[in-house]
């Protein structure tokens, strides 16, 4: 029934009024019922059962309702002259007024001892619920469990909904009402323990901290529904009581420390993720000018004539554009860091990955003698090229880093397994430096560098760790294999082989075509 | 060049960018013009009509592609975008709003010269009406729609024949994908780059020397593809390419 409340109250009343007056009826049958067999002319007391009983079961009115009819009844029936509502009388009239008198107080007695009994039952239900809460806190491992603990215990007192917001693990800001998001927002800075808010429908909210000591345990945001002044004193009580007990928990349990140091860490690594962003970018710019400005001056007329002002012009070009690798790298490693890797998956020629990669680090790799072994009969993959193809330029550059100039690399494409599992493997192989067991097994790791190489050779430790990332969010693997040092090194990227399918419906296609070329 | 010069309209709002781009245009043989807003641009455009445009992304008082889509609403002018970083789904759209190409920010003179170059033949071309262009060994007769590769006539089919069509009507710039699959297969197809790349296999093991080495059908990797012309590499044997 989705009834207002006041309509759904005046029902519930027009229906304990009708139940009482069948009541009345039924008494008043049982009345007659004894002086037609047993000749009784004083019965007018057996009216005050259906008293009691409309009293203890349907409430005030009801009751009211039956002592009145009852009275009415009383004089028609019991007090002479019988069958009418004249009173003979004085004696008479005084008995009537007595049975009033008795009728509406055992009425008022009966439906209050009903309401006594439904609040000490419910006190007994919430003494047995905090009692619960309670031992749910002290088993409680974590501050997570903890937080779960008050949800339930709130939303079980309340009956309604109930938010944690601001502590670890909680839920967000997204699960309250737009009309009270701007007071949590208020909440979570400001000194105050609670503030009280309605939202658009006419709901009132309690924000309050989950303790008063220590803003790191966060808010909690409860729905109390429509509620008069002392229901939501009576509320604010039994909420208060059960956080003051859900707060002691969290302090035994040093939680805020860690919640605080938690916050500290994503801050500080936030900042500096945005740091990177912003200076990558603005970095661009001035580079673009000196890469720009080089490249026409290692071309200009005036220059070409002298060998070493050309050298000169090419250092310039060459480390602005290592200096973009950089940045680039920079940019990437953030994007992994902040899980926004999102591969953009579309059908690809792998081969087509290949020589991009091979064409972007065509400078880097001059000196080297590269070989180029790709299967011209691959099938296509489903992933994301610039993803993929920027992996593989790490590796290409880390192979050209780590081999002595003129030192051949070999970059193939293959198909590799059998019938399920199969994949497309992109794999780049050089005669350098090599790994030893113990490099072999950390290498990939952000930030990690061989400690051979940590002097000799510059380098982040990004690169292979973002090939990583880009390979498994396109559903392949990275392998690093060596035979040892200064035995040459081979990574391979596996992709996954999932062009069955989509071959025959191509080749329909071209048969389509086929045909219509014969005409 | 010609006694007229060729002009360019160079719209960037970083003063060190106009500069090196000024004097690489300008030992090209190119006149130079500047515009440091989308508002300037668009006047310039309008009052001193230039053979070129290239149009840095990032302007101070609009974005870069607005002024694409204004200047595009009236002016077939040959336009090469500049942009930091863009995405792929980024040079696609700007591509669809009818940027002939785009060089990503830093870059290299020659780079961006090439792309220029390519952009104005190709609107040279469609003034003429020329009936046969070169790639290299290929040849494309649009009239005849008869396609040779070292004067030995390649049988295509007709799909195979529509897509080197396209590609060569834009000759030396990138096509999109989804130009490429609406033109030939429909609306419908527009998401379906598997077609396109079974077919530039075939295509390729027909006009290329080595087709795991193009160097006349030429991918941008997430972008589309371009036909491209200048190529000194070794020159295909016709029968072992269509053998293939």
């Amino acid at each position: 029934m989705q009834l207002n409340p006041r309509l759904h109250d005046l029902g519930r009343e027009v229906r304990g009024i009708l139940i009482a007056l069948v009541l009345i009826a039924a008494t008043t049958a049982a009345l007659l019922l004894l002086r037609h067999y047993f000749g009784i002319l004083r019965g007018s007391i057996l009216y005050l059962v259906p008293v009691m009983i409309a009293g203890y079961e349907l409430g005030m009115i009801p009751a009211l309702v039956t002592a009145i009819a009852g009275v009415f009844l009383s004089g028609y029936l019991v007090f002479s002259p019988l069958y009418t509502f004249q009173i003979a009388s004085p004696q008479e009239a005084l008995n009537l007024l007595l049975f009033i008198v008795v009728a509406v107080v055992v009425s008022h007695l009966s439906s209050l001892a009903k309401q006594h009994i439904q609040i000490a039952q419910k006190r007994e239900q919430e003494m047995t619920d905090l009692y619960a809460f309670s031992r749910r806190l002290a088993a409680a491992p974590s501050a997570a469990e903890i937080f779960v603990a008050i949800q339930d215990h709130l939303a079980n007192l309340v009956q309604r909904k109930v938010v944690l917001l601001g502590a670890a693990d909680a839920g967000g800001e997204s699960d309250v009402p737009e009309s009270v998001r701007s007071t949590v927002t208020r909440a979570g800075h400001d000194e105050a323990l609670e503030h009280i808010v309605e939202d658009a429908n006419t709901d009132t909210w309690l924000i309050r901290r989950v303790s008063p000591r220590t803003p790191d345990f966060g808010l909690v945001a409860v729905d109390l529904g429509k509620v008069t002044g002392g229901e939501l004193a009576d509320m604010r009580h039994r909420i208060d009581d059960a956080l003051a007990d859900a707060a002691a928990t969290l302090e035994r349990l040093d939680v805020a420390r860690a919640l605080n140091e938690a916050k500290m860490r994503s801050e500080t690594e936030l900042l500096r993720e945005a740091l990177i962003g912003s200076v990558s970018h603005e970095l661009r710019t001035p580079l673009a000018s000196i890469l720009g400005a080089a490249t026409i001056l290692h071309n200009a007329p005036a220059l070409a004539r002298d060998e070493r002002l050309l050298a000169l012009t090419a250092v310039v070009r060459d480390e602005a554009e290592r200096l973009n690798i950089d940045i680039q790298n920079l940019l990437d490693a953030t994007t992994i860091s902040r899980q926004q890797v999102r591969p953009k998956l579309q059908w690809v020629e792998p081969i087509d990955i290949v020589n991009a990669a091979v064409d972007h680090r065509r400078r880097r790799l001059t000196g080297y003698p590269v070989t180029l072994d790709l299967d011209s009969n691959l099938p296509i993959v489903h992933v994301d090229p610039a993803q993929v193809e920027q992996a593989l330029v790490q590796i290409i550059d880390n192979a050209a880093k780590y081999s002595p100039v003129g030192s051949p690399i070999r970059i193939a494409a293959h198909p590799h397994g059998h019938s399920h599992g199969r994949t497309v493997v992109l794999s780049v192989h050089d005669t350098g430096a090599g790994l030893t067991q113990e490099e072999r097994r950390q290498v990939g790791g952000r930030f990690f560098r061989g400690p051979r190489h940590a002097v000799t050779t510059s380098g982040s430790g990004l690169g292979l760790w973002i090939t990583k990332a880009f390979i498994s969010a396109n559903g392949g693997k990275v392998e690093v294999e060596s035979d040892g040092v200064d035995r040459g090194t081979t990574v391979s990227i596996h992709l996954p082989m999932s062009a069955e399918e989509i071959m025959p419906e191509v080749e329909s296609l071209d048969a389509e075509a086929m045909e219509s070329a014969a005409e | 060049m010609s006694e007229i010069p060729t002009s360019v309209l160079v719209v960037d709002d970083e003063i060190q960018i106009r500069r090196f781009l000024r004097t690489g245009f300008e030992l090209d043989g190119f006149q130079v013009h500047e515009a440091e807003t989308g508002a300037e641009a668009l006047r310039a455009a309008t009052m001193k009509p230039s053979d070129l445009v290239i149009l840095d992304l990032g302007l101070p008082d609009m974005d870069g592609a607005d002024v694409l889509e204004r200047l595009r609403a009236w002016s077939t002018v040959p336009l090469i975008v500049l942009s930091v970083r863009a995405s792929e789904d980024e040079k696609v759209r700007l591509l669809e709003l009818g940027a002939d190409d785009y060089v990503v920010k830093p870059f290299g003179m020659a780079e961006l010269l090439a792309r220029a170059h390519s952009a104005m033949r190709r609107q040279l071309r469609m003034a003429r009406g020329e009936p046969i262009i070169k790639f290299g060994p290929l040849a494309i007769d649009f009239a005849a729609r008869a396609v040779s590769i070292n004067d030995q006539r390649l049988p295509l089919t007709p799909k195979e024949y529509r897509l080197l069509q396209i590609l060569a009507q834009h000759s030396g710039n990138v096509v999109t994908h989804q130009f490429l699959l609406r033109e030939i297969w429909g609306n419908e197809h527009v998401d379906d780059t598997h077609y396109l790349r079974i077919f530039v296999r075939k295509l390729r093991r027909k006009i290329e020397a080595d087709p795991t080495q193009p160097r006349i059908l030429l991918t941008e990797l997430g972008v589309g593809y371009r036909l491209v012309a200048s190529d000194p590499a070794p020159v295909p044997q016709p029968d072992q390419a269509a053998a293939q």
